[in-house]
């Protein structure tokens, strides 16, 4: 239909007015963060308030930052970015920050792109992706929000390792960062500032034939003040044990170490190694290796030390009675619990209370997961009432989220969230669960919020980057203990 | 654990039906959710620790037993093959490696090199005791196809003369390639006299001496 310069002129001006008076309704609209107000969700999600989730999308290549309370994304960063070509973000941590919204600081690590989702060694994959772990930054205190490349953890310690990251709490507030790779079988400690600086490195490997576990302290060459680590050097095998394939065949030396978490009230961490179905207890004003806990329900305590030389601690593992996924602290610092997997499918509980480890026991198991279930990762909450668990399941299945009393150590609830679900974190006020699911990278995937009174469902939300990892951004230090740090 | 136990008919899969049954009854008590069909896969059952060995690191196979070789076996061009005849009547070192271990890659040529200086009769053969992944690219039926490939590749960049194979492995299956022959670290080597016995069992990398083979 024609229209006249003249007519086109009053409707345009008639649009403008119209378009004015939604933006007068809706003052935020040039704000860094939306303000729903009159919207017709906007009631429902403003008992979200201050809780920001990080969210990395694994088979996307972005991480975004999630305002629960609106909801909408506040920023977004794709890692092709950095150079790297295909990137995985796989884990994330998150430092505290008393307003998120403002700004944060947070760590995120990487690895290639690999089996089982493609064949890492065809000359299509082989030279895509990296092991890489950035420390960012989210600024949100302009009109445009952004989250930027604060360091470049890999190249400035010249160790690059791609599986979980945790923030340590407790006596290690404020202070270091650790980062771990199955791969590789490593743990690196740094400090937390935008230069990091190496504090310590331990590596883990398995003697087959004496049956025997050395964690061995790593140095950087003297010369260079950095490790010879990068890329994929010093990887034992090229893609990371999947979920539930501890058992795969691999390097000889293979272990399969996950994470390090942090003792929320004693100067201790543990280094969880899944193929040995164990954990090292490392001091973390000295890094000595203090214990070695064997988790198996009808195994010992810990498997005894052989002996000590140099920076080598020598453990005698006669038996592996099954392996583990995730082990972690309750925020209260009384318990240590494990998830036991495939030949067990149950959660070793230890107190975890004496400042040495050796004396810690196995006090119960949380079990009943049949053999199609498998514990493995940890979501607390503050007060530490409740411990949640992902219990991950191969297609058919789609796995389920059990909540767990933390008095009776019996599972209370279950929701099955959706297929492939993944990691557990609590809000700010503790109120609520938020969980991830990602349809094994293809499928159905997003995340979802638990009432942790009530047991309800609260809200779905939608996401198509198949989230492996999530987390809530703390408020402070001492939330810091129920975020990923003192579980993973 | 012995081989004759390993070949054993796997009890679990009569079983699985009820536990099946014992499994859903036990999460309808709570999971309001009904569970989605994927017509695709497997029941995704794990194994209990009875079924693979009684823990992740089996006893080896006994010296002077019988290899199996009754797995299922392609050549490196993704044709399936009997891989009983590949080592029937030959004094044969049967190595398993896979593409995705590179100190077990690393070995190969090693053993070829020690094998053609001082064992020259002996029969040696590579074996990929697994397939590679797919699920983005395909799916299974790609699986055998993509593995052989990989196998042609790795022979061409190390220059490996000696015939290659592909034995798809479920280290989850009670029956799979890796339960049976209870291997979990590559390369694991295998010495068989012509009669299909176990000489010498070789795990991980050696420092190969005249007389080993």
């Amino acid at each position: 239909m024609p229209i006249s310069r003249r007519d086109f002129m009053k409707r345009s001006l008639a649009a403008g007015i119209a378009g004015a008076g939604v933006m007068l309704n809706s003052s935020s609209s040039f704000a860094a963060r939306h303000d729903p107000v009159g919207e017709a969700q906007a009631d429902f999600f403003k008992k979200f308030e201050g809780n920001v989730l990080l969210l990395p999308g694994k088979y996307n290549g972005t991480v975004s930052a999630l305002d629960l309370a609106v909801p909408e994304t506040l920023a977004w960063f794709n890692y092709g970015l950095t150079g790297v070509n295909m990137p995985i973000p796989h884990h994330i941590a998150a430092m505290p920050s008393a307003d998120p919204y403002k700004g944060f600081d947070f760590y995120q690590t990487m690895q290639p792109p690999m089996s089982p989702y493609v064949n890492e060694n065809s000359p299509e994959w082989r030279d895509r992706g990296d092991f890489k772990m950035f420390k960012m930054r989210f600024d949100g205190s302009g009109k445009q929000n952004s989250i930027t490349v604060v360091n470049d953890v890999a190249a400035t310690t010249g160790m690059a390792l791609g599986v979980h990251v945790s923030i340590g709490v407790g006596e290690n507030a404020n202070k270091y960062v650790a980062f771990a790779d199955g791969q590789k079988d490593m743990v690196l400690i740094t400090t937390i500032d935008d230069n990091p600086k190496i504090v310590k490195a331990l590596r883990v490997d398995y003697d087959p034939i004496a049956r025997q576990v050395n964690v061995s302290h790593v140095f950087p060459d003297p010369a260079t003040g950095k490790f010879d680590f990068q890329g994929r050097k010093g990887m034992k095998t090229s893609h990371e044990a999947m979920l539930g394939e501890e058992l795969m065949p691999a390097d000889p030396t293979a272990v399969f170490v996950d994470a390090f978490t942090w003792h929320p009230t004693l100067p201790l961490g543990a280094i969880l190694i899944r193929r040995l179905g164990c954990c090292a207890i490392i001091d973390t004003r000295t890094w000595e290796v203090k214990a070695l806990l064997s988790t198996a329900k009808g195994s010992p305590d810990n498997f005894p030390l052989v002996k000590q030389q140099g920076f080598t601690w020598t453990f005698a593992v006669p038996s592996v009675l099954t392996p583990l996924h995730e082990a972690g602290f309750l925020p209260s610092g009384e318990y240590f619990v494990a998830c036991n997997n495939v030949l067990q499918n149950n959660i070793a509980v230890y107190r975890a209370t004496d400042p040495n480890p050796l004396k810690w026991k196995k006090e119960a198991f949380v079990e009943g997961f049949g053999n199609k279930y498998l514990p493995l990762h940890m979501g607390n909450v503050p007060d530490s009432r409740w411990a949640y668990f992902t219990m991950w399941a191969r297609k058919p299945n789609n796995g389920y989220i059990a909540k767990v009393d933390t008095k009776s150590w019996q599972v209370v609830h279950k929701w099955d969230t959706g297929p492939d679900p993944h990691t557990c974190d609590c809000t700010v006020d503790g109120k609520y669960m938020t969980t991830v699911y990602s349809g094994n990278q293809g499928g159905q995937s997003g995340l979802v919020v638990l009432n942790v009174d009530t047991d309800k469902i609260e809200a779905r939300l939608p996401s198509a980057a198949g989230h492996h990892d999530h987390v809530v951004v703390p408020k402070d230090w001492e939330g810091m203990k129920a975020s990923r740090s003192t579980s993973v | 654990m012995n081989r004759d136990i390993q070949l054993q008919r796997p009890a679990w899969l009569g079983m699985r039906r009820s536990q099946l049954a014992a499994a859903l009854a036990a999460l309808g008590l709570t999971i309001s959710c009904a569970l989605p069909a994927h017509a695709d896969s497997k029941d995704g059952t794990f194994p209990t620790a009875e079924q693979v060995g009684g823990e992740v690191y089996q006893a080896p196979l006994k010296i002077g037993s019988i290899l199996p070789t009754d797995f299922e076996a392609y050549d490196s061009q993704a044709k399936k093959v009997d891989f009983g005849t590949v080592i029937h009547g030959k004094r044969s070192l049967v190595v398993f490696f896979i593409s995705a271990v590179p100190v077990s890659v690393n070995e190969l040529k090693r053993i070829e090199e020690f094998v053609d200086k001082n064992a020259a009769k002996v029969n040696l053969v590579f074996v990929n005791a697994d397939t590679v992944g797919v699920a983005l690219e395909g799916g299974p039926q790609k699986a055998i196809s993509s593995t052989a490939s990989t196998v042609r590749l790795i022979a061409k960049e190390h220059g490996l003369k000696r015939p290659m194979y592909v034995a798809p492995n479920d280290a989850l299956s009670p029956t799979g390639l890796s339960n049976r022959l209870a291997f979990r670290g590559l390369p694991t080597s295998y010495l068989v006299s012509d009669k299909g016995a176990i000489e010498k069992i070789f795990v991980g990398p050696q420092q190969w001496k005249k007389g080993d083979i």
